[in-house]
């Protein structure tokens, strides 16, 4: 039996459920405390032990009936014995597989899967895996597995199915022929785990900056609590809390065709980030301009991206325009403005040659507490057509290029720990920026991030520091 | 050695209707004494869950209800500095008579020193909830509820407790469990929960119950309800949670209708009886409409 539930452990981990050893102990134990009294208890109890998470529920329940479809228990019956003859009938099975695979030191049990069957869901999933792949470096883990899938069906299989199959042909492209964007449980997942690191970061450095903006009036009944043990003699001294409001944040995001891959992971991560720790108020735009904060609050992320995506927001069929997208936002947004938000615009600044009407970005600067643009575009083709983001850039106060997830959440890291850093104590303030300017001289770990190596020549009003 | 059917036994008679994965993870969380985490939306029976078993089992219960900035002092113990204060105090002559034998200072400290666990005694230490449960004499029920209200550093200090359930207390050393105390912890999702916690415990997931098992949990709770009507209000809630709800009526809702209809007598739903006590399913002001329109389409 442990040898049966080890290898479904291995299976789960192909699927992404990560389970530990104790866990799989866990579910021996389990085992052989309930005993196996049926497929659904047996479910119930692994179901249990192994999965922490609701979302890997609906994995593991595929994962099982999967693995355990070829030994059907009866709902009640000899099960040690046909328990047995899994076992038996199993190992039957790998040990003839090792044979032909005898150069191969992989695990076995995924090879019974892909060679039992493929079907169309886990085709669309090894898909949507490799679409991660070069976006997400966080995904090592699922990474390294498809990889290690890939070679396993590339191998030559004794059986025909593998040459006709799909599965080995589709793999390498694939990736733009889709243009629906729609998130597949594992980016969601990769996501969820950059955002839940960078949570944990941010959370270290505020607390710190916190702990000591904190300062306020003498809480006298916590000092007397907490000097009761030396006789009333204030050694230590508790000071009254200030309540901090949360940061507000602002972003428009082009969602037109060009930059759409950068966006998506943009409205993810603003989407996960929503409420966690800040405000923020989405505004997605192409030609026209529309205010999202409620839709990513309340609707689920995928189907608000193909609400998004069939244009039933703003229209996507039109030439994007920077200059009237600016203009719309004065008009309808900028009045109403509190709280001097931080702005980070998405785009690439590709205005087709519309008229610019920079000075909006002017005044939107002077509501704002700080300006970010992010451009999913090198550096070196910046000045190469209609491309207006030296113009814009200069209202910014910073203009970072973001190609990847790891540098969205950098960038949107930095920013946040600078907003922090301007409401802390004066005195904090003060040492953060000693701090800054001594990082400021190592460019080095700045400029890997936007993977271009040259240093700008530009620098048009002397406002941005890039 | 209890059984699974004993379990849903149990819990029958503590009033709560179980399914059978939740009478798994009972009977599992017994016999092999792990923590269960329970995740589900409010008011499916979380911590209802918790109190029919202590009270169907005769486990004492102890609760810990968690909030942002529960610390160990909240939680585990605490010293009591005033009691310590006081004694030293009372204890003045006593300890100068029996300080003063000592020929010099040095010696004095060192007799003080040898007394001192006497001031870092468990006479000292207040029992917070979960060196409470800990130290019951019968084994205890410990709920630690709503974990997602807390703080990291909080779910921490946790590990140590529930993976040996033992305590370390600095001045005393380890502490250990006399009895393991069956622990459950809730979360409503609100924050995720780190992957060492969860390692810990056995994982259930409670949603919204099966229609049946609904109906048989008012029927339970209210038997005079008449059973058409049972099954006509959970059909109708059933309806309402999937109209996209700022709260969707969970069981706990539908137990407060029950209770409003068996009080007005009601014998059947109709259109009005819903609009009169919507306030009880509907908690936001625009679900209301919703609901009521519902109600309108579906009862006529």
């Amino acid at each position: 039996m442990e040898r049966i539930i080890a290898r479904f452990v291995g299976e789960l981990r192909t699927c992404g459920i990560r389970v530990s050893p104790g866990e799989s102990l866990d579910a021996v134990q389990a085992l052989a405390l309930a005993g196996i009294r049926g497929r659904r208890s047996t479910r119930r109890l692994l179901r249990l032990t192994l999965v922490k998470n609701v979302h890997d529920i609906p994995v593991f329940d595929e994962a099982f009936n999967r693995f355990f479809s070829r030994f059907q228990f009866p709902p009640e019956g000899d099960i040690p014995g046909l328990m047995e003859a899994a076992i038996v009938s199993m190992e039957g099975e790998f040990s003839t597989m090792n044979l032909v695979e005898a150069h191969q030191d992989e695990e076995p049990g995924p090879l019974l899967k892909l060679d039992s069957q493929i079907d169309p869901e886990d085709l669309q999933e090894l898909k949507s895996l490799t679409e991660i792949d070069p976006d997400d470096t966080d995904g090592s883990e699922t990474v390294v597995q498809i990889k290690g899938r890939r070679e396993l069906a590339k191998t030559p299989r004794p059986s025909r199915r593998f040459v006709q199959n799909p599965l080995t042909i589709d793999l390498g492209q694939g990736q733009g022929q889709d243009r629906g964007i729609v998130f597949s449980a594992e980016e969601q997942a990769a996501m969820q785990d950059v955002v839940s690191r960078m949570m944990l970061r941010l959370r270290k450095d505020m607390k710190r900056i916190k702990n000591d903006q904190n300062r306020g009036k003498l809480h006298v009944i916590k000092t007397i609590q907490k000097n009761y043990r030396h006789d009333m003699v204030p050694f230590q001294v508790a000071l009254r809390r200030k309540r901090r409001e949360k940061p507000r944040l602002l972003v428009l995001c082009d969602v037109s065709y060009s930059v759409s891959h950068a966006a998506r992971f943009m409205l993810l991560l603003l989407h996960t980030l929503h409420n966690q720790l800040l405000e923020v108020r989405s505004f997605i735009f192409n030609r026209q301009l529309a205010e999202i904060t409620e839709l990513l609050a309340n609707l689920p992320v995928n189907e608000l991206m193909r609400t998004i995506d069939q244009g039933d927001i703003v229209d996507l069929d039109e030439n994007s325009s920077y200059g009237q997208v600016f203009l719309e936002f004065k008009k309808k947004f900028l009045e109403n403005l509190r709280g001097r938000p931080a702005v980070i615009i998405l785009g690439d600044a590709r205005n087709n040659y519309d008229e610019a009407c920079d000075w909006v970005l002017e005044e939107i600067r002077e509501k704002s507490r700080y300006m970010l643009w992010l451009t999913p575009e090198e550096r070196e083709i910046w000045r190469r057509g209609d491309c207006l983001i030296d113009t814009y850039g200069a209202y910014c106060d910073k203009v970072e290029v973001v190609k990847t997830v790891d540098d969205l959440s950098v960038v949107v890291e930095d920013l946040l720990l600078d907003i922090y850093a301007d409401q802390a104590h004066p005195l904090e303030k003060k040492r953060l920026r000693e701090k800054e300017a001594e990082e400021e001289i190592d460019y080095r770990s700045y400029y890997s991030r936007g993977k271009s190596g040259a240093e700008p020549a530009f620098d048009p009003s002397g406002r941005s520091h890039w | 050695m209890i059984s699974e059917q004993q379990v849903k036994e149990f819990l029958n008679q503590g009033g709560y209707i179980a399914d059978d994965a939740i009478v798994t993870a009972v009977f599992l969380a017994l016999r092999m004494e792990k923590p269960i985490l329970i995740e589900g939306p409010p008011g499916v029976g979380k911590t209802g869950l918790a109190k029919a078993l202590s009270a169907s089992l005769d486990f004492p219960l102890v609760r810990l209800q968690c909030y942002e900035g529960i610390d160990e002092g909240k939680a585990l113990y605490d010293w009591e500095y005033g009691k310590q204060l006081l004694y030293t105090q009372l204890l003045r002559t006593q300890l100068d008579n029996y300080l003063s034998v000592s020929a010099d200072l040095r010696e004095a400290v060192e007799r003080l020193t040898s007394e001192e666990s006497l001031f870092f005694s468990r006479n000292f230490l207040v029992q917070r909830p979960i060196l409470r449960s800990f130290l019951s004499e019968k084994r205890s029920l410990l709920l630690i509820d709503e974990i997602d209200r807390s703080d990291d550093e909080f779910e921490a200090l946790l590990l140590e407790c529930l993976s040996e359930f033992q305590i370390s207390v600095p001045e005393l050393g380890v502490i250990e469990a006399n009895r393991r105390p069956l622990t459950i912890l809730t979360s409503n999702g609100t924050r995720m929960i780190s992957d060492a916690l969860r390692r810990r415990c056995l994982y259930l997931y409670i949603g919204y119950p099966e229609l049946d098992r609904e109906i048989a949990i008012v029927r339970a709770k209210f038997p005079d309800l008449c059973a058409s009507l049972a099954r006509q209000m959970v059909e109708f809630l059933r309806k309402a949670r999937e109209l996209n709800l700022r709260k969707p009526p969970s069981v706990s809702e539908t137990l407060d209708w029950a209770q409003v209809l068996s009080i007005l007598k009601a014998s059947q739903l109709t259109a009005e009886i819903v609009a009169n006590t919507v306030g009880v399913i509907a908690k936001h002001q625009t679900d209301l409409q919703k609901v009521a329109d519902l109600a309108a389409r579906e009862l006529g």
